[in-house]
């Protein structure tokens, strides 16, 4: 017990040391823009986590969260960088809405179909990168194309075949028996999607971790010429990595689509699926590290509109906070130069191995 | 398609591919130093954003522009440290400096000007016609009448090539992405080569930046790169890392970017038409990519054994 305590205590100085570093240097951000500090981390962290109203949106942002940083960290495992989690959301998004405005039938087997056909989805759309790499094409470049793609026709199927009636641009509302259930406890808006957020980890965490396939993907991810030495088929491997990842994101979506939003309006929410790149790399692109740094991250952004309230500190800040502490996490040695040789041990799962070749 | 439209239509794909040119240009310096750097669209807008700020606050575009050139360069040296000195994984590095942008430009927006969305609008650098060439029937405007910073890039792609591929520095810059081994026994150091080549790359992603809202528009939106940092990285790729081809892959890209608002007016909707200049990316990519070869040491860190 004592050796899995101090296991994830290591685990944790990583992330939790480019948190304070970032937190420095965006103290000094708001300094420089003539704002009191004190006040501003205040408003920042009280807003996040300060009552259970604002835990609840909290837990609303750290939801998709979820879903978008297993999106990224799954095919990491195989060495692939999924930047395509937006787009994946979009379409898990638009397709369980459609679903849940097309598809007659008692709410919950409605929600279960269109939260199946989104995440079936989300997988085709994920494989398009998958088998575009067997061709060549390096899955950063395309995942980003693919991303403004999926976001055109997501907002053409909103504005064309789904459109709604009210002032809203965008689709219809799905009917009330077709969302997602609150959690109700006071936490607002929260809905059972963090609940099944939660259950995704553990799913992805007993798929990568306690499946020979899981095995196969993290080999290949590891050492992908001693993998195909063994018979692992490097490109079949990493194709099923990013389908994943797609179909993870797309879940995320159809939750967003169903739970907070019940429609998809123009411009629909965006940057999850970026915030997920972030998330995932804050937690070490393992399902227990993901779900903490959703909820770090959630926290982030809920506190960041009471920051901006009450202080007038822009909350563009939470993003750049973000962006700050995913730079530390990655410069290994900037913290190793801090707290000594140990840091390469504990960067594992903060780097992929190989290049663009 | 009437003479003139072709015209408007060319003159518009000019336009468009600059920014890109600029940007796969960065690229090049970069990658062919041996570091990735997905960064160029933060950078990009960032630079955007600088130049619009700078422009505005000083009355200058000519400020504006040393701006844009400064911010790009910062960042560039930014995503250099990351990836050189502390060995970050260049992709992440990249990637935290594209996220960077975004909230940072956000950030400024609202703490400058006071409200996201646009900039005020600023002078820009209008479009200047050379006598004579100008003149060169549906061509001629189309090339010949534009901004300075058009002919600018002009002027970098030759300069560029040569310097590349002619030249002392070129050759250190390009083994240093090969071979970097090679070079440390001769005694270059390929920290300072790789720290130029990516400084070099925020430079130009400055000037990509600077084009965009000085020159293509008069303003800077937020996200108004729009995806351009990474189609610039495709065209370094379809055009094998080299000056003339990532041009002539921007020029390509560009001109589906064109068709996009200037094309012929086709019976599918506009969100199937923006989609084209996308499709293209990827088409080239998996076309023709597939084959090409990236500098060796392209994506690691170079630890002295």
């Amino acid at each position: 017990m004592a050796g899995q305590v101090g296991k994830m205590g290591r685990a944790l100085i990583f992330p939790v040391i480019a948190i304070l570093l970032a937190f420095a240097v965006g103290a000094l951000v708001i300094l420089a823009s003539g704002n009191n500090v004190f006040a501003a981390y205040g408003a920042l962290l009280s807003g996040g986590f300060g009552s259970l109203q604002s835990f609840g949106r909290t837990v609303v942002n750290a939801t998709p969260l979820i879903f978008t940083g297993l999106a990224v960290a799954i095919p990491f495992r195989a060495g692939l960088f999924n930047i395509g989690g937006e787009g994946q959301f979009f379409i898990g998004a638009i397709t369980a809405v459609a679903v849940g405005i097309l598809l007659p039938g008692p709410g919950p087997l409605v929600i279960i179909a269109a939260l199946v056909i989104a995440g079936l989805a989300g997988f085709a759309w994920g494989a398009i990168p998958g088998v575009l790499k067997i061709f060549g094409a390096h899955e950063v470049i395309t995942t980003i194309m693919l991303n403004f793609i999926a976001i055109n026709l997501t907002y053409w199927i909103a504005q064309g075949p789904l459109v709604g009636e009210g002032l809203v641009p965008g689709t219809d509302f799905v009917p009330e028996t077709v969302r997602i259930a609150k959690l109700g406890m006071g936490l607002g808006g929260a809905h059972l999607g963090f609940v099944l957020g939660i259950l995704a980890a553990v799913v992805a965490y007993l798929l990568i971790w306690r499946t020979t396939k899981g095995y196969e993907i993290r080999a290949v991810g590891l050492s992908p010429g001693a993998a195909r030495y063994s018979g692992m088929s490097v490109a079949a491997n990493g194709f099923l990595a990013i389908a994943l990842g797609g179909m993870f994101a797309a879940f995320g979506g159809g939750l967003e689509g169903l739970g907070t939003f019940g429609k998809v309006s123009v411009p629909f929410i965006t940057n999850l699926g970026f915030n997920g790149i972030g998330v995932a790399l804050l937690g070490r692109n393992h399902p227990a590290g993901i779900v903490l740094g959703a909820l770090f991250f959630g926290g982030l952004a809920a506190g960041a509109q009471q920051m901006q309230f009450a202080t007038g500190v822009p909350l563009d800040l939470s993003d750049v906070l973000l962006a700050i502490v995913l730079l530390f996490v990655t410069a290994t040695r900037l913290v190793e130069m801090l707290i000594g040789r140990r840091a390469r041990a504990l960067a594992a799962g903060t780097k992929l191995e190989g290049g663009l070749a | 398609m009437s003479p003139d439209e072709i015209t408007a239509l060319l003159a518009s794909m000019v336009r468009n591919a600059t920014p890109l040119a600029f940007a796969a240009l960065g690229g090049l310096f970069s990658e062919r130093s041996g570091v990735i750097n997905i960064g160029l669209e933060g950078m990009m807008l960032m630079s955007a954003f600088g130049g619009a700020a700078g422009a505005h606050f000083s009355g200058s575009v000519w400020i504006g522009l040393l701006v844009a050139l400064l911010v790009g360069l910062l960042l560039g040296l930014l995503h250099a440290a990351a990836s050189i000195t502390f060995e970050a994984d260049q992709i992440i590095s990249g990637t935290a400096i594209n996220l960077l942008a975004l909230g940072g430009t956000g950030f400024l927006m609202v703490t400058l000007f006071g409200a996201g969305g646009t900039s005020p609008r600023i002078d820009s650098f209008g479009p200047i016609a050379i006598p004579g060439l100008s003149s060169i029937p549906v061509i001629g405007p189309a090339l010949f009448n534009q901004s300075i910073l058009v002919y600018l890039l002009y002027v970098m792609v030759p300069l560029c090539w040569y310097l590349l591929f002619r030249t002392p520095f070129g050759l250190r810059l390009r083994a240093v992405g090969e071979v970097p081994e090679a070079l440390d026994v001769a005694g270059v150091s390929v920290v300072r080569m790789r720290y130029l080549g990516v400084g070099l790359s925020g430079l130009f992603a400055g000037l990509g930046g600077a084009f965009l809202s000085m020159s293509l528009l008069s303003a800077f939106t937020e996200g108004m790169t729009n995806g351009r940092g990474f189609i610039a990285l495709a065209a370094l790729i379809f055009g094998r890392w080299n000056p003339i081809g990532a041009f002539g892959a921007a020029l390509l890209f560009g001109a589906a970017q064109a068709f996009v608002f200037r094309g012929p007016q086709l019976a599918i909707p506009q969100e199937f038409i923006e989609m084209i200049p996308y499709l293209l990316v990827i088409i080239a990519l998996v076309g023709f990519g597939g084959r090409a070869v990236a500098p060796a040491a392209v994506g690691k860190p170079y630890r002295k054994e």
